[in-house]
């Protein structure tokens, strides 16, 4: 049997995030969720993990902190130079530049995270994206077979979608 | 105890405060009023026993800190009136609000720090002449005494507008972008203001002063965000212990609170170890003796580096590595042991710069001390008791708490 | 007071679109002509200052011991405006406050081209510009490495670990608000966003990355504002300089900063709104509050001169007194003065809430606030040079026209950058507004209320 796209669109974030439930209690995973603003509710509605960005901040923060360390203490013993008596390891100015460089690599860091974990940049738009997502509708875009395609909008139109489209994928 | 309190409270009519017997029970007072004994007893044995110089010494320690505690709270109590905060319902103001009879307590307990300046303040047995016109034994006392009169003075005048139905009824409405009600408008700020003003002097004047030569800018405003942190610290503390005497479904339970008090706790060790090492770095980089002086007799010397450091590790390290994570700060043992321990690193550290400038070879902490120390936490928890019994009241009346959870 | 108000009293999603996307088409010739104006100062500046690179830092009025005079003023200068920026859209986010979501883009806009504008200042103020590398470690045969002890190399880290978080924040927080105006575009224009909105579409799985990634970047930034501006504070408390050397520069500077910073972004904002024509999305509410930061940082600023003056005092150091005589009743004396008035007195107006809400008295409330503290990072930085140490070095100072056209350069150059953003990009993040269009309502309901 062929796939089909079924895209629904919704006025409110409660109401899709309603829908996506009944998706998931029906059994439904192959769907896709478009909205203009980042919602509380439709991510507990999915109901995944948290994202795994914060490792990779986190990783990007210890290495800051080890390449400030490296670069202080390494440029301080290659040129060995008597700064006003200063000793040649003084910690309060290597924690300002280890400080510094733990928040660069964990932003620079966390920034590619994004990027990368979100499949961006791209050129390809996820089946059924419309202009209209990105201002005010939320949609559910579920992939199926076409013997599904009837029960599944019909809990889409229960849910409170406003509109639903079955679009040959 | 908790099922009297609910049903007493399920009426939402006028909230006037139970009897003791509610949140404190009467062992408690007995052993709160046990230790003002036991402190007062050895405060006036080494008084008279020669020992009086130790005598002041803790007892100029305990009241910096335990001032600094109520007061700081208090304080907490009027910024989160500016920052518009509706995360507790009205409980995080009664909690600030607490311990404020000490910040009177505190008030008297200061004149008796006259009976003792010869022994405390160096330029009492031997004035200086550039300084006098500010260090003088009539200026000095009139000037501090005053100022923490007029600051229990305002703290009480915005405690009883707080208290009052307009100001609770704004703490509740939390779908409300309205501001709080006029009169908290005008003492809340005064509060603020007066607090950085009277506590910077009190820095400069019961601290900074025992080394007379030292000086530093940042260290009014280092001393008041101490006061300040162990204000919010010891809110913390209570409210972990609170929760487990409250009985069920009090609002110390809503994990979401927890995760304010312990977010508040992280963020200012954080500021605090920031103004420390502001005047750190400055001081080590230009190097001049007459204020390295200070920093290196606590920091780098024996018999106090020790002590520096293990204030570091209690305010800082472990509020910072501990309380990162969400799940910890929702955890009310692991909150409640770390504001434990960031308190008793605020009172070393009130020690640390204090006692030093007093007695440097040694570290004097003997029996007196020790027994001085609890006098005061006596008098403290004597003196909190009132506002406790509010904060169970607010507790447990079911309000309803604003903003979403993460 | 305004004209009939352009979006209903509640608004949707759609009506805020519309309000700032309408901001972004095509503009008339009176923008051409101010974008104009701004750039043709910036190339009067930019030739003068290829002047000073072929002739030397001797077309500069800097002799000695005035050696830090208006270029480091402007570099501090810029700095602190950026901070302002970071606090509203980084710090305010970790407290949830409510009425940041319509000014922190402006806000973080303004950061970042103050930032550009302060970076330049360094450079300008190497006499050989093309030697600007060697503040950074890099291999060489001869091992000459910068002195990570010395306050100048930490500057160099901190600035551009400022320009370059802060950059990052603010493009991920312009890339949905991007896709969205893509949507709504067409031609040339379209293109420009769709290349620019980088193919986002808003599925749950971005949104999921990026709102922890947010959320951590704004706890990333949170102690970067605190750390930058005491690094810049620091390049002059690490010298002994009497006047320089004072523990508590480092946050008094960070105050400083959001003070002058906060009243630019209250400067720049006034105006904008009515130019651009979006007074329904900024109301009265987010003003007031913008307010009562610059009122809380001028009682902290305030607080720093105060016990400046105390310590100085208490201190009995009689070079550090003679210093600090100087500052208040020397030659530059008016300077610390009009500095106090503008700092210290007329931001105390902004206790009353009429006032606060009065958008031509705040207005110029904040351009007062902007001048001083202009000039009290002069009166700090070359006002303690002109009297050290050594009496037989005292000095003056006299700006020449080079260093005069290029202050007035990077003004225009801030001010041209902001205003070409404004017409091209989102000025007002819809997500952020959209997310919070609960509170956008009950602001505007609360001025109508009042205006009726």
């Amino acid at each position: 049997m062929s796939t089909v796209a079924i895209i629904s669109s919704f006025a409110d974030d409660t109401q899709c995030a309603n829908a996506i439930e009944q998706l998931r209690a029906a059994q439904v995973g192959d769907f896709n969720t478009f909205s203009p603003i980042p919602s509380h509710r439709i991510e507990r509605a999915i109901g995944r993990s948290k994202s795994p960005v914060r490792w990779i901040v986190l990783a990007g923060g210890i290495l800051g902190v080890l390449a400030g360390l490296a670069i202080t203490i390494g440029t301080t013993y290659e040129w060995r130079l008597n700064a006003g008596g200063k000793p040649l390891l003084s910690w309060p100015p290597f924690i300002v530049i280890c400080f510094e460089l733990m928040v660069l690599l964990g932003g620079i860091f966390g920034f590619l995270g994004v990027m990368m974990l979100s499949g961006v940049p791209t050129t390809e738009m996820e089946p059924g994206y419309d202009g209209r997502f990105g201002e005010d509708r939320f949609g559910i875009v579920v992939r199926c077979d076409e013997a599904e395609a009837a029960r599944i909008e019909l809990v889409l139109k229960e849910s409170g979608a406003e509109e639903v489209v079955r679009e040959g994928a | 105890m908790s099922t009297h309190l609910q049903k007493a409270h399920r009426e939402r009519g006028a909230m006037k405060p139970r009897a003791v017997e509610s949140v404190v029970g009467t062992s408690t007072r007995a052993v709160a009023g046990a230790m003002i004994v036991l402190g007062a007893t050895a405060f006036m044995l080494a008084l008279s026993r020669g020992g009086a110089a130790i005598a002041w010494q803790a007892y100029l320690v305990n009241l910096l800190f335990f001032l600094g505690v109520a007061q700081g709270a208090l304080v907490a109590s009027a910024s989160f009136y500016l920052t518009q905060a509706k995360w507790g319902g009205s409980t995080p103001y009664r909690l600030g609000e607490a311990f404020a009879p000490f910040l009177w307590v505190g008030f008297f307990l200061f004149f008796g720090l006259y009976f003792g300046r010869s022994l405390i303040f160096p330029w009492v047995t031997h004035p200086i002449a550039q300084k006098a016109a500010w260090l003088n034994t009539p200026f000095l006392f009139a000037r501090d005494g005053i100022g923490l009169g007029v600051m229990a003075a305002a703290s009480y005048a915005f405690i009883r507008v707080s208290r009052g139905a307009d100001a609770r009824a704004w703490t509740i409405a939390t779908d409300d972008i309205q501001l709080p009600p006029h009169s908290i408008r005008v003492r809340a700020p005064l509060v603020a203001v007066l607090f950085a003003v009277v506590y910077t002097l009190i820095a400069f004047d019961l601290v900074m002063s025992l080394a007379p030569v030292w000086r530093s800018t940042l260290f009014g405003w280092y001393f008041f965000a101490g006061c300040f942190w162990s204000g919010l610290t010891a809110m913390a503390l209570t409210a972990v212990v609170l929760r487990s005497r409250l009985g069920e479904n009090n609002l110390f339970t809503n994990s979401t609170v927890l995760h304010d008090f312990g977010k508040m706790v992280f963020a200012f060790s954080v500021f605090w170890i920031y103004l420390l090492f502001a005047q750190y770095i400055v001081i080590w980089y230009g190097d001049l003796p007459v204020e390295t002086f200070f920093v290196v007799q606590r920091v780098h010397h024996l018999p106090w580096s020790p002590l520096s450091a293990a204030c570091l590790v209690l305010i800082w390290l472990i509020p910072f590595t501990v309380l990162m994570s969400v799940r910890a700060k929702k955890t009310p043992v692991i909150l409640g042991t770390v504001a434990g321990l960031g308190l008793v690193g605020m009172w070393l550290e009130r020690y640390v710069l204090v006692v030093p400038s007093l007695s440097l070879d040694a570290v004097p902490f003997g029996p007196t001390q020790f027994l001085i120390s609890i006098g005061f936490l006596g008098a403290f928890l004597v003196s909190a008791m009132p506002g406790l019994n509010r904060v169970a009241q607010a507790a447990t009346s079911g309000e309803p708490v604003g903003d979403d959870p993460e | 007071m305004a004209a009939a108000p352009k979006i209903s009293a509640e608004p949707s999603y759609r009506d805020i679109d519309r309000s700032v996307l309408r901001v972004m088409e095509p503009a008339g010739l009176a923008y051409w002509a101010w974008i104009g104006f701004c750039f043709t100062l910036v190339a009067i500046a930019a030739a003068l200052w290829a002047r000073q690179i072929y002739t030397g830092l001797g077309v500069t009025g800097l002799r000695q011991p005035v050696m830090w005079a208006i270029y480091i003023t402007n570099f501090v200068f810029w700095v602190g405006i950026a901070h302002s920026g970071t606090l509203i859209s980084a710090i305010l986010f970790l407290f949830r406050t409510k009425w940041r979501t319509a000014v922190y883009r402006a806000a973080e806009t303004m950061t970042i081209f103050a930032v550009a504008t302060a970076g330049l200042f360094p450079l300008i103020h190497l006499g050989r510009v093309w030697f600007f590398y060697w503040l950074l470690p890099y291999p060489n045969e001869r091992s000459l490495q910068p002195d990570f002890r010395s306050p100048l190399v930490w500057d160099a880290f901190a600035v551009s670990t400022y320009l370059t978080i802060s950059a990052l924040f603010w493009t991920m927080g312009l890339i949905p608000d991007i896709a969205n105006a893509r949507e709504a575009a067409s031609g040339w224009r379209k293109k420009f966003y769709t290349v620019l909105a980088m193919g986002w579409q808003g599925t749950d799985r971005q949104w999921r990355h990026y709102s922890m990634a947010y959320l951590l970047m704004a706890g990333l930034a949170t102690p970067l504002v605190l750390s930058v501006h005491s690094v810049v504070s620091w390049d002059f408390a690490m010298a002994i300089n009497p006047g320089w050397h004072s523990t508590i520069f480092a946050p008094y500077f960070v105050a400083g900063a959001i003070f002058s910073g906060v009243a630019m972004v209250i400067t720049l904002l006034i105006p904008m709104r009515r130019l651009l024509g979006i007074e329904d999305l900024l109301t009265e509410w987010h003003f007031d509050n913008l307010a009562k930061v610059v009122l809380l940082t001028s009682l902290v600023v305030s607080y720093a001169y105060i016990t400046e003056a105390f310590m100085t005092w208490y201190a009995g150091d009689p070079i550090e007194q003679m210093t600090f005589h100087m500052r208040y009743f020397g030659p530059w004396g008016w300077m610390y003065w009009v500095m106090v008035l503008c700092n210290c007195v007329m931001p105390l107006l902004l206790f009353s809430p009429r006032i606060r809400v009065n958008l031509r008295a705040l207005w110029i409330v904040t351009i007062f606030v902007n001048i001083g503290m202009w000039f009290e990072r002069f009166v700090i930085i070359a006002g303690s040079l002109t009297a050290n140490f050594e009496p037989s070095q005292w000095a003056g100072y006299r700006p020449s026209i080079t260093e005069i056209m290029i202050t007035v350069g990077s003004f225009a150059w801030f001010v041209g950058l902001f205003s070409l953003f404004s017409r091209f990009l989102p000025i007002i993040s819809m997500t952020e507004l959209k997310e919070g269009i609960v509170w956008l309502r009950k602001a505007l309901k609360m001025d109508r209320a009042t205006a009726a």
